[in-house]
């Protein structure tokens, strides 16, 4: 095939994804999709291995591969022109409930040659907590729900009996509904552009072209692998739900062009719903893969090909069915998604070459708190606080990480503005800003965190309740890199108004400005009404090398701009900061104090 | 000939050694840490700690015991063991 048609293929397969995804967000009415972004479009075979991988959250593009296999097996001869598909079981493919993907065979003359595949959270799945995560689910039967496949659209018409059978099963039909319509005109907008592609250039043609682009992804991996040093890299997180410790372990081995993912070692699976499934775990592995080894090659099989996966069966990366799972997605799949980042960047690290494309990990814990109850229009809400997307970027080898700079397994991450969120559920915020002293410490910084305080306003009940899932306030998720520390942590603080009636401070700034007792809380249903208050605070990104060797300017920097405390810059970076400047004297001695205090320790055998 | 192993650590003679002061800390291809210099703090006594914090996590610190350089920390419980990363000389 000549260079030029192949480019030009390229070029146009990654525009279906993008306009199938713009068609998405247009038809689909709900925040999670078009403020958080928290969806997926990606092309794949008729075999249904991918073929390209769009944006959004990238543990989906392995997952929805596996989908289409699964409906494969499933349809075999049942599969006809104009049909759509229903999959969100996560024991087959999916990675929770509330993701649903929909699934579309693409023919060309009568034979199939390709899938369109994308995702929404939908606005409800009928679990026992409104918006599908169900913390305190003991299996999966209450968890919503859960096809392994059925055909939604038979050769273009909806099957009204399916249809209304499923909104029959969640609150707020209307949404859900919208949510499936979304995805169903992504997926046929996807088909038309894919046709049209075709159309033009011939089938064999482009046909040829996706081959070559497969075997040209894995070429280029693997000599990229070729390039990295040979070894292994540990990484370690835990987990904590309701006082129990959990821990997702990984040791990536990279032996000349491959590399093996090996969870041996993670906890067991467990009672709470923070599991996931073994096609979580690869899809988990694979988001922060996608970018930091192949931002310059087509996410496809072939990226897929050099990669193993070790994740032995009945643990948190491998559950088996029927244990709970909804809050897989900020549970373990996150887990692994950090895990994976961290190794991935030491043995870019460990690279002359590459080095600069190392990173630390990045906002490593979404607070996901799902709200539900009736607003101030007379309606139902249910949806996510989208903060939960707005992430926090980790220290490079070469500079910060970006302050509340997004998340490396969605690359389209953002969150909603203010005044949306007031106007979406009956809540007011008291502030939203970057976190002090949440970026990893560092020679580079991680980016900061960010919290925010939220009041019941103009609630029909008097309030609105939410769903909690927050595992991760008890350890750091955002591990540093070469001596950097770690992020700092998310925090849930439930502040209880006295009840002295003169108890609102209606412009508190701080959470210490807000008055009554202050409560943690982590997981769990709560109410947010009368003039009680949520603080919520989320984690921060990894630093990058020795905060004793920041320059001072940039510590007092940082001062001066609030995202790092006089406290710390003494304490950790060994800069003391006196009245809006460095004091030099004693910046040098505790520089020299803390170097000292280090060889004064034991060596660690 | 010098090899990276990360950007606090090199390869030298057969050994792992601060990049900085190339003081020799273990053979090439063996766990290094154990000859390094430790501290560690707890995760809760760190500016900005959370009120959830788990009181027992630390940040091991392992610094170059001549240079005093920081080449690595990590999040461990007291119980669990280093994270030990290989990379081929």
């Amino acid at each position: 095939m000549d260079p030029i048609t192949f480019s030009i293929i390229r070029h146009r397969l990654f525009r279906v994804v993008e306009e199938a995804v713009i068609t998405l967000k247009h038809v689909s009415g709900s925040a999670i999709t078009n403020e958080g972004h928290d969806l997926m479009v990606s092309l794949y075979r008729a075999d249904g291995s991918l073929l390209m991988g769009g944006v959004g959250f990238l543990h989906h593009l392995t997952s929805a591969a596996e989908a289409c296999k699964a409906v494969i097996r499933r349809f075999e001869g049942q599969i006809n022109e104009g049909d759509i598909f229903l999959l969100n079981d996560p024991y087959t493919a999916a990675l929770h409930t509330s993701d649903i993907y929909l699934i579309a065979p693409i023919h060309h003359a009568g034979k199939l040659v390709a899938w369109s595949a994308c995702f929404v959270h939908v606005f409800d799945i009928g679990a026992m907590n409104p918006g599908g995560f169900a913390p305190d689910a003991m299996d999966i039967f209450s968890e919503g729900f859960s096809s392994p496949g059925l055909k939604l659209v038979d050769r273009g018409e909806v099957r009204q009996d399916v249809w209304d059978t499923l909104l029959n099963m969640v609150r707020g039909p209307e949404m859900v509904a919208l949510d499936l319509r979304s995805m169903i005109a992504c997926n046929n907008v996807a088909r038309e552009r894919m046709l049209a592609l075709i159309d033009k250039y011939g089938v064999d043609t482009v046909d040829v072209a996706c081959k070559t682009l497969i075997e040209q992804s894995e070429t280029r991996l693997r000599e990229r692998l070729r390039e990295l040093p040979n070894g292994s890299w540990q990484s370690r997180q835990y987990l904590d739900v309701k006082g129990e410790v959990y821990k997702v372990v990984l040791t990536m081995t990279k032996q000349d062009d491959e590399l093996v993912f090996d969870f041996t070692g993670s906890s067991p699976q467990s009672k709470y719903s923070l599991n996931c499934s073994k096609w979580a775990s690869l899809g988990g592995l694979f988001a922060p893969l996608f970018p930091l080894l192949c931002y310059d090659i087509t996410w496809n099989e072939g990226v897929i090909r050099p990669i193993r996966m070790i994740a032995p069966e009945g643990t948190i990366v491998n559950a088996a069915r029927p244990a709970p799972i909804s809050v897989a997605t900020v549970g373990a799949i996150q887990s692994v998604n950090n895990a994976a980042c961290s190794t991935i960047g030491k043995m870019l690290a460990a690279s002359d070459k590459y080095a600069d494309e190392a990173t630390a990990v990045w906002h490593a814990n979404h607070f996901a708190i799902f709200m539900f109850g009736n607003n101030q229009k007379g309606g139902l809400s249910i949806g996510i606080l989208t903060e939960t997307f707005a992430g926090a970027g980790g220290a490079r080898t070469f500079g910060d990480g970006v302050d509340i700079g997004g998340e490396i397994p969605n690359p389209i991450s953002r969150m909603a503005n203010v005044e949306t969120i007031e106007a979406t559920f009956p809540i007011r915020y008291l502030f939203r800003r970057r976190l002090k002293d949440s970026g990893g410490p560092g020679e580079y910084r991680g980016g900061t965190g960010a919290e925010l305080a939220i009041v019941a306003h103009d609630a029909p009940d008097g309030g609105i309740d939410y769903v909690l899932s927050g595992k991760g306030s008890g350890f750091p998720m955002s591990d540093g890199l070469a001596g950097g520390y770690p992020g700092g942590v998310n925090d849930y603080v439930w502040v209880h108004a006295p009840t002295d009636g003169h108890n609102a401070d209606r412009f508190a700034n701080s959470i210490e400005a807000i008055p009554g007792d202050k409560e943690p809380v982590s997981w769990g249903v709560f109410p947010l009404r009368g003039q009680d208050a949520l603080y919520v605070r989320w984690n921060g990104g990894g630093g990058i090398g020795d905060p004793l060797s920041r320059p001072a300017e940039s510590v007092l920097q940082d001062v001066i701009n609030g995202v790092v405390s006089a406290e710390a810059a003494a304490s950790v970076y060994g800069v003391v900061v006196e009245s809006g400047r460095i004091d030099e004297g004693r910046t040098k001695a505790a520089r020299l104090a803390q170097r000292n205090a280090r060889l004064a320790t034991e060596a660690a055998e | 000939m010098k090899q990276r192993i990360s950007p606090t650590l090199v390869h030298d003679g057969g050994k792992i050694c601060c990049a900085a002061c190339n003081h020799a800390l273990a053979p090439a291809g063996q766990p290094w840490k154990r000859h390094a210099a430790l501290s560690a703090v707890p995760v809760a006594d760190l500016p900005g700690a959370g009120s959830g914090v788990n009181r027992a996590v630390l940040v091991r610190r392992f610094a170059c015991p001549k240079c005093a350089a920081l080449l690595d920390s990590e999040i461990a419980l007291p119980e669990d063991p280093f994270l030990d990363d290989i990379v081929a000389a």
